[in-house]
């Protein structure tokens, strides 16, 4: 039986900025990571309830070249949302992130996404301050900080996304 | 309207009209006319605004052509908008061909698939006989198979080539990677359908990207070991079955039935499609068509069991004809092998032609009848033809039935030739034995004759005679040299013994005497005893002279009493020394005789001179 509701979501983001820790733990996969060396994507799945619906993500984690010329851009089309993701420990990951969004947007249109500023764990480290932040909200989006590490954050922001993706 | 009273009462030019009338007149034709000069007006409106006109035509354009089909005009209605039509759809393609690529998916498969099917069929059915017809080693080994199974030699190609079993069908939004339907076959391990849909779209636009193929292209199989992965590419969705094995080529055309079946029927929710699958639960079926398989265990490729039987009876009589044929093949080499061991028979050759044996070889006359052999096996005879030319064998036991032919072997003698020497047996005359000895050395196989074991037959006769005649005794009575009656008979018996004997030795190149010895018992004296035994001894001379033997082989004489026959104790001893007894000399002992006589004294007898 297919689920009732699917929903195709990306995972963008620099190289290491934990992109992939970040859904391991919480997902299901049946791919190993060497797909990302390879077919540079893995695709795994998480269900999330909102309301009475269940909803069930289908998570397309592209692996984070930093060459856009490399990228897989088809990879990207057909997603419903996606998480744009930055790593609080180095600058540039967010200027990055904001490259990845305007490729985004020509190839899939304005479609709902949630900014996760990841490794909130090592915040006396971060390079990225809270004004800097504040420059990414007033775009409209949704800032997170998250943890690979300790977990937090990260269903709420899958959770998130999604109402965003079903409003 | 030019019946209308209306409109002509004012054009009429002969008419006078006061002023007075005519503002009348223009007050009467405003309330009467107003309405529909107005109503002119509209409809002058309409006609000359192209906007309103459009709107007009938009209206009752879809009626009119449906009017003008209905009453035939079809044709003109075709010729007319034909142009247009044409233009519009190279407008179309130049702008962006995928539209009517798209439009005319559903449609366009089918046609070209029935083309190209028509020549694939041609072409397999070519194919198919050069396969029937094939020498490859492949070919034999499954034509051995097939013999060798009793199935047909096409289900075995089928069983090589032709086993598979989809497993997992998936029809996968193409624009999402989606999932939007997906058949499993009973009993197989279930991935997780949005994952592997998720993967293989991953997988198609990675190979896409990275060989900047067109858009429209995409891998159609994906070989893992034992696994394919077949994909049917439709303008919404692809189409992938997981296929163990190896599918027929036409399932491919399945793939893409079904594949127009859905987007002609879901093609709309497709386009719309947002994540809900609900909508297309009715490709399930349809998916479902597309989870074909072929086993290797088909019982019902299993030959019939008439088939079968008939297998068997027709295995069951070639094995009985190839046993019968063998054993006949058996007892055929047997009397081959029986006909070899005969003396005088050679075999150069034993063969089947054309269902019947022939022998050939070489026979000698005096070997065995070979068919008088055959009668003996039991043989069909008219199976076989027996091809024995003539020839002279050296077997020993040819020559020695030659040698017992030629040489008129008498009764009690056995002859044998053993490595080319003939040894005679047995009892025979000497003269046949001389002959025998030259004679037998002139036969082809003869090198020598051994004739030790030969006995002589007349050397034999003339010692058995020799031997009675010295047996005999004529007894006289006291005293007296008379014969009694008794004594003449025996006497005349005993010539006729002596007859023989000297004729016996006649044939034995001899020179025999018969010495007549006279004897005297010791009664009376002895000068009456010497010349009375002297009588008795002629007188039997006599007798024997007259009965036909020549007197000058016998020779009387008298010892009297110095020889008794037996020691005279009593008168019956005295009997036996009044007698005459014989001694048979050959000239040998006849000659030593003479000389012995000569150098005694005692009375010589009446011998007489050859």
């Amino acid at each position: 039986m297919l689920p009732e509701t699917q929903k195709k979501i990306c995972l963008l983001g620099s190289f290491a900025v934990g992109k992939t820790s970040l859904v391991r733990r919480y997902i299901e996969s049946i791919y190993n990571d060497q797909y990302h060396t390879t077919v540079k994507v893995k695709v795994d799945k998480k269900v999330v309830k909102s309301g009475a619906k269940e909803v069930t993500l289908v998570l397309w984690d592209l692996y984070g070249e930093d060459d856009f010329q490399k990228m897989h851009w088809s990879y990207v089309r057909g997603s419903f949302g996606y998480l744009l993701v930055a790593d609080g420990t180095r600058r540039a990951t967010l200027d990055r992130a904001l490259e990845l969004e305007d490729r985004a947007r020509v190839e899939i249109g304005p479609v709902p996404l949630i900014f996760v500023v990841n490794k909130c764990d090592l915040q006396q480290e971060w390079e990225i301050d809270e004004a800097m932040l504040e420059g990414v909200a007033a775009r409209g989006w949704t800032v997170l900080r998250t943890s690979a590490k300790t977990g937090e954050g990260v269903n709420e922001a899958f959770q998130q996304l999604t109402e965003k993706i079903l409003r | 309207m030019p019946d209308d009273p209306i409109y002509r009462l004012p054009l009429d030019p002969d008419e006078e009209i006061s002023s007075g009338d005519i503002n009348s007149f223009e007050q009467l034709r405003h309330l009467i006319l107003a309405p529909e000069q107005q109503d002119l007006a509209r409809l002058r409106e309409r006609l000359e605004d192209p906007g309103l006109r459009t709107g007009d035509i938009s209206a009752v354009l879809p009626e009119a052509i449906h009017l003008r089909r209905q009453e035939g005009g079809e044709d003109a209605l075709g010729q007319a908008l034909l142009p247009t039509v044409e233009s519009a759809l190279r407008e179309s393609v130049r702008k962006d061909p995928g539209t009517l690529a798209d439009a005319l998916f559903p449609v366009m498969g089918p046609a070209i698939r029935r083309s190209i099917l028509q020549t694939l069929r041609s072409f397999f059915d070519s194919f198919n006989e050069a396969m029937e017809h094939s020498l490859s080693l492949r070919g034999l080994q499954w034509r051995i198979e097939a013999l060798r199974t009793g199935r047909s030699f096409s289900e075995i190609v089928l069983l090589h080539s032709l086993v598979f079993r989809v497993e997992q069908v998936f029809l996968i939004h193409k624009k999402t990677g989606l999932p939007l339907a997906h058949a499993v076959a009973p009993a197989v391990a279930m991935q997780d359908a949005s994952l592997v849909s998720g993967m293989l779209s991953a997988i198609q636009d990675f190979v896409r990207d990275s060989f900047q193929s067109a858009r429209g292209q995409i891998l159609e199989k994906i070989d893992v070991g034992e696994m394919e992965v077949w994909v049917e590419d439709g303008p919404y969705a692809i189409l992938a079955s997981v296929i163990r094995g190896i599918p027929p080529p036409d399932y491919r055309l399945h793939m893409a039935e079904a594949l127009e079946h859905v987007h002609r029927n879901f093609a709309e929710q497709m386009e719309r499609f947002q994540g809900e699958t609900g909508p297309f639960a009715g490709a399930n079926e349809e998916l479902s068509r597309c989870l074909e398989f072929q086993y290797k265990e088909q019982q019902s490729r299993r030959p019939k069991s008439y088939v079968l039987a008939l297998a068997i009876v027709l295995v069951l009589l070639v094995a009985g004809w190839s046993s019968y044929r063998g054993w006949q093949d058996h007892r055929w080499g047997q009397f081959v092998e029986t006909l070899r061991a005969q003396p005088g028979i050679v075999v150069t050759g034993f063969a089947r032609q054309h269902g019947h044996y022939v022998i050939r070889g070489l026979r000698d006359p005096l070997s065995a009848d070979p068919q008088s052999l055959l009668k003996q096996t039991g043989l069909d005879a008219s199976q076989a033809e027996v091809r024995l030319g003539g020839y002279y064998a050296l077997d020993d036991a040819i020559v020695q039935k030659r040698a017992a032919a030629l040489l008129q072997t008498p009764p009690g003698v056995e002859m044998t030739v053993s490595d080319g020497v003939l040894h005679a047996e047995g009892q025979a005359p000497a003269s046949w034995a001389g002959a025998l000895r030259n004679r037998a050395l002139l036969l082809p196989g003869i090198r020598e004759v051994d004739l030790s074991q030969l006995t002589d037959t007349d050397q034999a006769e003339f010692e058995r005679l020799q031997r009675l005649v010295q047996a005999a005794i004529i007894r006289f009575p006291l005293g007296s040299s008379v014969l009694t009656t008794e004594e003449t008979a025996a006497l005349q018996r005993l010539s006729t013994e002596i007859r023989s004997l000297l004729a016996q030795a006649e044939l034995l190149h001899k020179t025999v005497t018969v010495e007549v010895v006279g004897h005297s018992d010791s009664t009376g004296y002895e000068a009456t005893n010497w010349p009375l035994s002297e009588d008795r001894a002629e007188r039997v001379v006599l007798e024997f002279t007259r009965d036909g033997v020549p007197r000058s082989l016998l020779r009387g004489q008298g010892v009297a009493a110095s020889q008794p026959l037996r020691q005279e104790e009593n008168e019956g001893a005295r009997q036996y020394n009044r007698s005459v007894t014989f001694r048979v000399k050959d000239d040998a002992t006849a000659g030593a005789r003479a000389a012995s006589r000569v150098s005694s004294n005692a009375p010589v007898s009446h011998a007489v001179a050859p």
